[in-house]
């Protein structure tokens, strides 16, 4: 067991259930601050219900959900708030607003989150926009970016507020190789540069054998596969070997 | 961002404004911002008064009512509370009358506050004023109906004795007879009178008008009487009448003809000591039957032109025969027909000339004339008379008087031997041409028709 | 009776959810901005749309009433009949109408797409309670509008009767307004007018519980602003047999 000051989330025994139809079994996992950990596993496992249980967006039927060593599922609106500070999460459709352009989409976390001054947001909304590539487009409404530079202003909006822990639902789906493996750069870049950790949801094994440090698969609401790579790979749950082992022949 | 401000800040400025000027336009035409005076007056029968009803002073919008009190006992009264502009309180004095009127012929009820007498004092606020009982439109039309059948009585009497119909007078009366019934009975386009205020004062101003009118008629009645009583006592009636039936001959126009008998009156009663006053009475008697005629005549003819007789007028022909002229008549089919039933008469048996020139009826005349209306049976009591005159006279201007002053002597023998009524008979010259298809081309004499309408 | 309960059921939450709409519209903190925003969606944004219709109608209704009352000779009621009817009924009912068409629709879509996307979820993330962030400003917004936009229709109609009697009978503009507000009392003008707040507060809340609560997804988009037309119009006429009853309670003076 590790050091609880170093773990960034962890799950104990959570259950979840929309009417009766149960989404997560009995999940209990942990990962450590700058450590990345991706979700593998078919649509409609719970992976988005995952991260939502972690942004405390939903609450579990039953067990406990820390962030940063703080249960969200027993916390108010005011706690939450302070949690959701050191939360970033980039939607599976990036999730931007569509009467908002580009720039007031990022600025708006930190007007409301932090107390930064006007000229302070312009900064850190400029120096964002750069780092994903998109420096020239704050003008622009959602509407008029194509769909992997919708994914980088998602992340861009993910990381204005400088997260210690980055929630990412499906970065790379539906883009060309190429700008997935941008996007993984900048995923991996966080990681490394701001010691951010990571819980990424892919179908990109290529991807994840790259940039996680451990590998969980979800499978009719059981995490049947906890651990890194290799670990993984050699689980005897066959769903999990087929899901890393697939994907790293193509 | 500050654009967005500017548009949502004009849309609420505008609207603010818009619902400040409903509210003001509202509010004027109720006086809600102007000051009041609280008034009181007390009534048996409130006719549709409610709270809320309007008060207006001598016409104008003055308030409203704003309670009614109800009586305990049969013999209490409604007290009305009134809501009354603070300047228009001048206008109410303590001898001020509050009555009860409607809007149009079946519209709203509201109060009227007649502005009282000069040397009263200004009503004090608080003050409990005179009312009268509401008179109803109903109430006002047969009132309206009892003084028209006195009036028509009276001229029938007037006609008679002096052996006189002015047409003019048979007419008025007339139509103002047949409207009012039609307005009682709500029958035809009458009924439809909805808020129409113009046609409601007009109804009220002709009553009123009828009502002075009958007075004038009556004592008109009253002094023939009189002259006539002085005149059998002098042996004077065939004298008068001649002199009578001379000026009726010599022109058509009443006022013409009423000056021409003032004249010949004077003349003839001039110069004997009593016959001044005999003179004088029968002027004054015919000058005021000419204003009452005149008076009648207008108002009804005010009410014919209002659209809303206009179909009722229509439907009752005879009634504008006066407004025919003698072409439009001969094709007109009610009389024109031959389902009508005519006698013709000739001149020769029933005209002789006069000693002072214009001709008058012979007794084998009027022999032929009590014979020719025997012959017709009961329809004469029901049916329209025309009494059609010819003459073959040279020239087209003598054969039209003559043939109205033929049909004009022939007439006033019916309407003073037979009780018919006076508005049942019409005359009518048509020089000596009879309508088309009656198996007569020319004619010099009398034609009796009934008018038998389909 | 499963589709009673399923009824009934709908009754209570679409009531929670109105109840939830006051109760938050009263509890600081308040979205003035999102408020502000939505007005000028709502309001400024609608006012071309009423006032254009208002006039047309008034010029109409005009045209129509002109040839009956002529034929009972009461041609100087046509004001008073175009604004009584304008200001009581016609003003209000179109003005509602109108707006839950044009701003019921926009509603119940962007919401249920707001729901569909995630961005719903991305604004909670946020720690900003979407409910006040979005549906409050919205059922503000039409709750606020309406009111003035019936009195912009209210006068468009008069305007249009206007000038469609002017141009009929050469009557002078203040003859017209003295007539046409001769019959009118207040409270057949500041009522009628203040109870489109509620018809607003019916658009309002009805399109955003569609929106707001959709769980279908991109499918749910139209549904949700098709049946936010449907129910507001039908709720608005409704409330209004109410409401007009309730007016007459509270001024029988306006029930002739
Ligand atoms: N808000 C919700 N209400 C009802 N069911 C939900 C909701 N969110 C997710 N689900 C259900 O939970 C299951 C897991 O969803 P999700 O976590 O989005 O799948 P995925 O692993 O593909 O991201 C799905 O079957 C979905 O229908
Ligand atoms: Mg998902």
């Amino acid at each position: 067991m590790s050091d609880p000051k170093t773990i960034a989330v962890e799950f104990k025994r959570v259950m979840k259930s929309f009417g009766t139809k149960r989404v997560l079994n009995d999940v209990s996992f942990h990962i450590d601050q700058g450590q990345a950990l991706c979700l593998l596993g078919r649509s409609g496992t719970g992976k988005s219900v995952t991260l939502k249980l972690i942004m405390a967006l939903m609450r579990p039927d039953s067990g406990e959900v820390y962030v940063d060593q703080d249960n969200v599922v027993s916390m108010g609106e005011k706690g939450l708030s302070l949690v959701r500070k050191k939360l970033g999460y980039l939607f599976q459709d990036a999730a931007l607003f569509d009467s908002l352009t580009l720039y007031e989409n990022l600025a708006l976390p930190l007007s409301r989150l932090t107390k930064k001054s006007k000229d302070e947001i312009d900064d850190v909304v400029h120096h964002v926009l750069t780092d994903v590539g998109l420096g020239g487009d704050g003008a622009k409404y959602p509407s008029a970016l194509s769909g992997g530079m919708k994914k980088r202003a998602g992340l861009a909006r993910a990381l204005v507020l400088e997260p210690k822990i980055l929630l990412a639902d499906e970065p790379s789906s539906g883009l060309d190789r190429i700008t997935a493996s941008e996007i993984d750069g900048l995923l991996m870049r966080r990681k490394v540069e701001h010691r951010t950790a990571l819980i990424i949801v892919t179908h990109d094994v290529h991807g994840a054998r790259r940039v996680a440090d451990r590998v969980g698969v979800l499978d009719k609401g059981n995490l049947v596969a906890f651990g890194s790579v290799d670990e993984v790979s050699q689980s005897e749950n066959e769903v999990a070997r087929k899901l890393i082992t697939e994907g790293s022949n193509v | 961002m500050s654009r967005r401000y500017l548009g949502v800040g004009i849309f609420i400025i505008v609207g603010l404004v818009l619902f400040a000027l409903g509210i003001f336009l509202v509010g004027s035409r109720h006086e809600a911002f102007s000051r009041h005076v609280l008034l009181y007056t007390e009534f048996t029968d409130l006719d549709g008064i409610a709270k809320g009803s309007k008060v207006q002073v001598s016409g104008m919008d003055a308030g409203q009512v704003t309670r009614i009190e109800v009586p305990r006992s049969p013999s209490g009264h409604f007290r009305v509370q009134m809501k009354v502009d603070e300047q228009l309180h001048g206008l109410v004095r303590t001898d001020s009358v509050v009555t009860v009127d409607t809007e149009g012929v079946v519209g709203n009820t509201f109060l009227t506050i007649h502005s009282g007498s000069l040397n009263a004092a200004i009503a004090q606020a608080g003050s409990v004023l005179q009312s009268k009982p509401p008179v109803t439109m109903s109430d006002l039309l047969s009132h309206g109906l009892g003084i028209m059948n006195d009036a028509d009585a009276t001229i029938k009497q007037v006609g008679g004795k002096l052996n006189v119909a002015l047409d003019g007078i048979n007419g008025a009366v007339g139509n103002v007879n047949d409207l009012l019934l039609g307005l009682k009975e709500g029958r035809g386009p009458a009924g439809m009178i909805l808020r129409d205020e113009k046609m409601a004062d007009q109804v009220r101003e002709t009553m009123s008008n009828v009502q002075s009118t009958t007075s004038n008629l009556n004592q008109a009645s009253g002094r023939v009487n009189v002259l006539v009583a002085n005149i059998q006592q002098r042996d004077l009636p065939q004298k008068l009448d001649d002199t009578m039936t001379r000026i009726r001959s010599a022109s058509t126009r009443a006022d013409e003809t009423i000056q021409k008998v003032q004249q010949s009156l004077a003349q003839a009663l001039g110069p004997d000591a009593n016959g001044v006053t005999a003179g004088q009475n029968v002027s004054e008697a015919l000058a005021n039957a000419n204003v009452a005629t005149g008076n009648m005549a207008e108002d009804t003819e005010a009410l014919k032109h209002n659209f809303f007789f206009k179909g009722f007028f229509n439907h009752r022909g005879y009634y504008t025969l006066a407004s025919l002229s003698p072409e439009e008549y001969r094709h007109t089919k009610l009389f024109g027909s031959t389902q009508s039933p005519r006698v013709w008469l000739q001149a020769d048996t029933l005209f002789r000339h006069g000693p002072h020139g214009p001709e008058e009826l012979t007794p084998n005349g009027k022999h032929a004339i009590d014979a020719a209306v025997a012959s017709f049976g009961n329809p004469i009591f029901t049916h329209p008379i025309v009494i059609e005159g010819y003459s073959d006279a040279a020239t087209p201007a003598d054969a039209l008087s003559w043939s109205y002053a033929r049909a004009q002597l022939v007439r006033n023998y019916v309407d003073a031997r037979y009780p018919f009524t006076t508005k049942n008979i019409g005359v009518m010259p048509l020089s000596a041409t009879p309508p088309p298809g009656l198996g007569h081309d020319g004619w010099s004499g009398i034609c009796i028709v009934v008018a038998e309408k389909k | 009776m499963r589709w009673l309960s399923k009824s009934v059921e709908f009754v209570g939450k679409v009531g929670l959810f109105g109840l939830r709409v006051v109760v938050d519209s009263l509890r600081p903190p308040f979205e003035f901005a999102q408020c502000f925003r939505q007005l000028a969606e709502v309001g400024n944004k609608s006012l071309a749309l009423v006032v254009v219709s208002g006039f047309a109608l008034g010029a109409v209704m005009t045209l129509h009433t002109r040839n009956t009352l002529v034929t009972f000779g009461a041609t100087s009621m046509i004001p008073a009949v175009q604004a009584v009817s304008f200001f009581v009924e016609i003003g209000p009912l179109v003005a509602g109408l109108l707006l839950a068409g044009r701003v019921g629709s926009g509603i119940g879509a962007v919401l249920a797409n707001m729901r569909a996307s995630e961005q719903i979820d991305a604004i909670e993330s946020l720690s900003i309670d979407s409910f006040k962030y979005l549906v409050v400003p919205r059922v503000l917004a039409c709750v606020i509008a309406l009111p003035f936009l019936t009195l912009f229709m209210d006068f468009a109609g008069l305007l249009g009767g206007f000038l469609s009697e002017e141009l009929s009978s050469h009557i002078a503009p203040i003859l017209y307004l003295n007539r046409a507000f001769e019959y009118l009392q207040w409270s057949n003008f500041i009522a009628p007018t203040l109870k489109t707040a509620v018809f607003g507060f019916i658009i309002g809340s009805i399109s955003s519980y569609f929106g707001y609560t959709t769980d279908k997804g991109a499918q749910g988009v139209g549904e949700a602003a098709t049946n936010s037309v449907v129910l507001s119009s039908l709720l608005i006429i409704v409330a209004d047999v109410l409401l007009i009853k309730c007016i007459f309670f509270l001024f029988p003076e306006t029930a002739v």
